[in-house]
């Protein structure tokens, strides 16, 4: 009874007040909601803002015994990629690239970095230090996550015959055609430079992407490619022109000989069959004979690959084999290179490989050790 | 030692014309591109064209904003258009 009292009384209570009570707990709950509402935009914010930073790249570690030689546990390369984006207009992407040398000493460069502006849906263009775009190996393949053997192709190294990067203006894009899509680069740059072997001779074709061009002769180029999706099959061609000339002394003091012509081509293919990832990729750089020259006579560095991989169904395993060759002015250089592979892919940024390259020098009186390799790959 | 020298100015020369006149007949006609991305096209251009070189990588390996930088890098590393890109910008975007 004494309940009823009280619960009587209590609910009087409210329907006298309720007018003025309901009125202020609604103001307080709109002022919690609005304020809610705040820190919930603010929490979104960093999901739209224009300008947006990432972080990518990419490291490998191993081990590398060759024939003849102690093995080694080694770390290949640290590459983190800086990418800096506002809204769909610029972007600017810089790699750089950590390595350890044999002494334990480190080193730092800058593979490429480059300010990319979107001009339309078809081209960018693109402004710095580029990795050159002939060819697919050096500008696409080489990271060590996405090359399917544990080294590069023979010739397709660094200031070897395939060129490196470039520090120029290039425009870059795609656009479709018919059943596909067409790609393209077409670029003008400061060129190579080439190295001299006293007391006459050209040692190598250096493609750093240099930062001066100090003979004052560029070079143009470009790269077509057709890319057929129903066919999963992908192929291009590469040339560039110009001049170049051998560079002596060293920084600061460097002098340059009498200029010489350069010329590169290349073709490459990709085409994705039967569960096979096959590609395959010739090129050449040539430099002409220069009479005025200390090295009057030029050269011509070429090299090519094919690729075969295979992942199995269902299973982490993948198989791969590649032959390459290249070949040079120097009988001491020259390789024929057949590597056989196993990887393993624990994700798809992530894969052991273990290869064992058969290396030969065709010369004769020069020979080559066969190596094995064991690398771990991560891309992120 | 002017083997190439022949040959390769004229391909130049082609790499050039080919991609300003593909340009001029693409990026600058009537045709207006469509500005948003399609789910449902970027699921086939992402299949098309990531493993092209690489693995496919799982949409869930990075958040919705990293997807825009990557994918814009991508962009210029596969000469991808502007609309596939925002095409499988949408779709990583949507399957993450």
């Amino acid at each position: 009874m004494k309940i009823k009292s009280i619960t009587l009384a209590c609910m009087l209570g409210l329907v006298v007040s309720t007018p003025a009570t309901a009125a202020s707990e609604l103001e307080k709950l709109r002022s919690e909601v609005d304020a809610l509402n705040a820190k919930a935009q603010e929490w979104e914010e960093w999901k739209t803002p224009k300008t947006l930073v990432h972080l990518a790249g990419y490291a490998d570690v191993g081990y590398s015994d060759t024939e003849g030689e102690p093995g080694s546990f080694n770390v290949g390369t640290f590459s983190p990629i800086f990418h800096y984006q506002y809204s769909d207009t610029v972007m600017l992407e810089a790699e750089l690239e950590f390595n350890i040398n044999e002494a334990g000493a480190g080193s730092v460069g800058v593979d490429y970095l480059t300010i990319d502006y979107f001009m339309n849906d078809y081209s960018a263009l693109i402004m710095g230090k580029f990795l050159s775009p002939l060819g697919q190996f050096r500008q696409n393949l080489h990271p060590s996550w996405i090359n399917k053997m544990a080294s590069a192709p023979v010739g397709f190294g660094h200031d070897q015959a395939a060129p490196n990067a470039e520090v120029g203006l290039m425009i870059k894009g795609g656009f479709p055609t018919g059943n596909g899509t067409s790609n393209y680069a077409v670029y003008v740059g400061n060129g190579p430079t080439l190295e001299l072997e006293a007391p006459d001779e050209i040692e190598m074709i250096e493609t750093p992407g240099l930062n001066k061009d100090g003979d004052g002769k560029k070079v143009v180029g470009g790269r077509y490619g057709i890319f057929i999706p129903n066919q999963q099959l992908d192929i291009g061609i590469s040339a560039a022109t110009g001049e170049t000339s051998i560079r002596t002394g060293s920084t600061g003091s460097y002098a340059y000989d009498t200029a010489r012509s350069y010329d590169a081509l290349g073709f490459d293919f990709a085409w994705r069959v039967l569960g096979l990832d096959l590609r395959g990729e010739y090129i050449k750089q040539e430099v002409g004979d220069q009479a005025a020259s200390v090295a009057a006579t030029g050269g011509e560095w070429e090299a090519w690959y094919v690729q075969a991989a295979y992942k199995f169904d269902s299973s982490n395993w993948e198989v791969a084999i590649r032959q390459s060759q290249y070949d040079t002015p120097h009988a001491s250089v020259d390789r024929d290179q057949t590597a056989i592979g196993v990887n393993y892919v624990f994700a798809s940024n992530f894969i052991a490989k273990l290869n064992y390259e058969i290396n030969e020098n065709p010369n004769a009186g020069q020979t080559a050790g066969d190596r094995v390799l064991v690398q771990l790959a991560y891309g992120f | 030692m002017k083997k190439l020298h022949k040959t390769v100015k004229p391909i130049v020369a082609a790499v050039f014309l080919l991609a300003s006149t593909s340009l001029y007949s693409t990026g600058f006609a009537a045709e207006k591109p469509d500005t948003k991305g399609d789910a449902g096209r970027g699921a086939k251009s992402w299949v098309d064209n990531c493993m092209r070189c690489h693995n496919a990588r799982d949409p869930k390996e990075l958040r919705d904003d990293q997807w825009i930088t990557t994918t814009y890098h991508m962009r210029i590393r596969a000469g991808l258009t502007g609309q596939e890109t925002r095409d499988i910008i949408a779709f990583l975007q949507m399957s993450n």
